[in-house]
């Protein structure tokens, strides 16, 4: 953006550093370039080749096909287990969005010297190991869990409820350890963004809520995008707690590339699994940024 | 000035504690319309506290708020249709320049067609026509201060308050934006509260200035009286600079008062009323003479100690024989400086250029002036 030079516009400022030289940025640029090289990019265009190749009578066989594509777009099952697997990203994202955004607000609003705790607090998901955590919501939601033990003891209902072995236990467990993620992106946005706004439209005569609909929530919109982005991309990749929550009644695109792999051998049906999952997430992503960049720009 | 009928702003016996500091302590305050009226102290003195009570943004612990003779103390900043302008300008970074004037005429559901012109009409006023697609980041510091009060001013507002709007710019450009704002004002015509802890800003703009200090107004008055009368030490010393003698009233006429401070006999103007013994008495540098041609009612003996070169002026402290210290400012003669540190020089300033101030920095009551008045 060209910056304004009207009358009273302050001088640029001639303290500019010019960073450290080209070389140098090259060689510091290098380590990690070198290892995502040889450890991810390699390997990825070796799957992409594998999944290009046939598999026939439990024997592998190079090639040219995309066999293994046509066949799982035409078999309704594993379309819908990409739908699925889809929609429970969505759902989770929305949930964590939902859950984690007045929590963002408050953290990044408050002044209290608490604060540190906190952000334990909304950390110590992470701080746990997948399958301790994955256990513990099964102590919970399991039909003769916590939950339902209590319920049906006190005589409330008569059958467990279903909380688990189903997408809500899943994405229960999904949006429990992928909040932080949300919560962070949020936070350190929300905290730039300047009280004396919503004031300022307060003024103007916007109610509190419209404040927040017109400022604060335009603002806090590039946060949005990172923390949903983050937490999507988590979510259609997890693959732990789909198996244990799930009970392989909770079908995943993950869990078929596993099958495919380690238990059915089929390498190249599992790499184009592998393959579409990735390609799809990023079209996703790609085209939510755009929209979001739109709406960053224009907002009205 | 504007005398208080219809007020358009009045706050009564408002009470703001935060903790154990009271930010405003039982403040009343009455703004006539169309006037101009500055709130001015040093930071944490409640001007703030003051305004943003007027705005609505601070529940009170006492005390009422009225706009327009409507009791508003206990309706929401949205509805009590004040514009506010704030020290960093809050201008909305996601929003065009037209945007950010328009805010508050959609707020109000003005029709798309009158937003536009009056949007227009209001950016040409704050003279910038051509800015309406811009984005506040594209624009620099006295840019944006306009773009701010043209979205305060668009609405038509019963007030408009300022938060120290020039805080934030540099000295040649928060100048000329006093001058604008004040040709704004008087355009417009519109109440405007002002808070600032600048005193040269509160007395180029103000029609009335109200000196604050720890939650109350120390003095109301307009700018000369404020600057020719001050009430109290406190004030006397806020705005400008002054010489603050503390001396021991010795005689006590209806005209004049004699202090003794230091073993000097001090002449000092009117005073109707009782004194305290104890006194302060207040002098403006540029009242003091030096080696004045005809004697005038004090005359002391001092040597220059240091001076300061001001280009159009020069302030010397001096030292009195009796250790009184002194400053006196002179404007620059054609030579330049005209006493030189370490001169002999006598000293010396009518009576009724001195005021005679109590020692205790707390407001006196109403309508008591010492000094000599006017």
């Amino acid at each position: 953006m060209p910056r304004g030079v009207g009358r009273g516009a302050e001088p640029p400022s001639e303290e500019i550093s010019e960073g450290p030289r080209l070389w140098v940025r090259l060689a510091l640029l290098l380590p990690f370039t070198a290892i995502l090289a040889l450890f991810f990019t390699v390997p990825l265009v070796l799957m992409a080749v594998i999944s290009l190749s046939r598999q026939s009578f439990a024997r592998f066989e190079w090639a040219l096909t995309f066999k293994n594509y046509v066949r799982f777009f035409s078999d309704p099952f594993y379309v819908g287990v990409l739908w699925d697997t889809l929609w429970l990203g969505f759902l989770v994202t929305a949930a964590a969005l939902l859950l984690g955004y007045p929590l963002a607000y408050h953290l990044a609003r408050t002044r209290t010297r608490w604060k540190p705790v906190l952000l334990v607090f909304i950390l110590s998901p992470l701080l746990v190991g997948i399958v301790i955590r994955c256990y513990g919501w099964m102590i919970l939601l399991a039909d003769r869990g916590l939950i339902n033990g209590t319920l049906i003891e006190g005589g409330w209902i008569s059958r467990p409820l279903p909380l688990m072995y189903n997408q809500f236990g899943v994405g229960l467990a999904l949006v429990h350890v992928f909040l932080p993620f949300m919560v962070l992106s949020l936070t350190g946005v929300i905290k730039r963004i300047d009280p004396a706004l919503l004031e300022a439209s307060m003024t103007l005569g916007a109610s509190p809520a419209r404040a927040f609909w017109e400022v604060t929530l335009p603002l806090s919109l590039p946060g949005i995008l990172a923390g949903s982005l983050l937490v999507f991309s988590l979510a259609i990749s997890s693959f732990v707690v789909p198996i244990l929550l799930g009970g392989f009644k909770v079908y995943v695109l993950p869990i078929i590339v596993y099958e495919q792999i380690l238990s059915v051998f089929d390498w190249p049906f599992g790499a184009a699994n592998a393959f579409i999952l990735l390609l799809i997430s990023l079209g996703i992503i790609t085209g939510y940024i755009k929209v979001a960049e739109r709406a960053l720009r224009g907002l009205v | 000035m504007t005398l208080a009928t219809g007020n358009d702003v009045e706050l009564r016996g408002v009470t703001k504690r935060y903790g154990p500091i009271l930010a405003l302590d039982t403040f009343s305050l009455q703004v006539g319309a169309g006037e101009f009226f500055t709130l001015l102290g040093p930071s944490g003195c409640g001007k703030t506290t003051a305004l943003r009570s007027i705005a609505g943004f601070i529940t009170l612990n006492a005390g009422e708020v009225f706009l327009k003779g409507t009791r508003v103390t206990d309706l929401p900043p949205h509805r009590r249709r004040v514009g506010m302008v704030f020290q960093h300008y809050a201008l909305f970074p996601h929003r065009t320049v037209a945007q950010n004037v328009a805010f508050g005429l959609r707020m109000q559901k003005v029709p798309k067609g009158e937003i536009a012109d009056r949007v227009e009409k209001t950016l040409a006023l704050v003279q910038l026509p051509r800015y309406a697609g811009r984005f506040p980041r594209q624009l620099s510091g006295g840019e944006q201060q306009r773009v701010a009060l043209a979205r305060a001013l668009v609405t038509r507002p019963t007030v408009l308050l300022l938060d120290e709007p020039l805080g934030a710019l540099d000295k040649k450009l928060r100048e000329r934006m006093q001058v604008e704002l004040k040709r704004l004002q008087r355009e417009v015509g519109i109440t405007t509260i002002y808070v600032t802890h600048d005193q040269e800003e509160a007395l180029t703009m103000s029609d009335r200035i109200a000196v604050m200090q720890s939650g109350r107004i120390e003095q109301v008055g307009t700018p000369l009286e404020i600057y020719e009368c001050p009430q109290s030490a406190f004030v006397a010393d806020f705005i400008g600079n002054i010489n603050l003698l503390r001396g021991t009233v010795i005689g006590h006429a209806e005209h004049q008062a004699a202090v003794d401070c230091r073993g000097a006999k001090l002449r000092i103007g009117a005073l109707p009323g009782a004194v305290a013994p104890e006194a302060v008495m207040a002098l403006r540098p540029e009242k003091v003479r030096l080696n004045p041609s005809e004697p005038l009612d004090n005359d002391l003996a001092a040597t220059v100690v240091h001076l300061v070169y001001l280009g159009d002026s020069v302030l010397y402290h001096l030292r009195s024989d009796e250790g009184i210290e002194l400053q006196a400012l002179e404007l620059a003669q054609a030579g330049g400086v005209r006493h030189q540190a370490g001169t002999r020089v006598r000293v010396g300033w009518r009576s009724e250029d001195a005021s005679l101030l109590p020692l205790t920095s707390s407001p006196l009551p109403r309508g008591e002036r010492l000094g000599e008045g006017g």
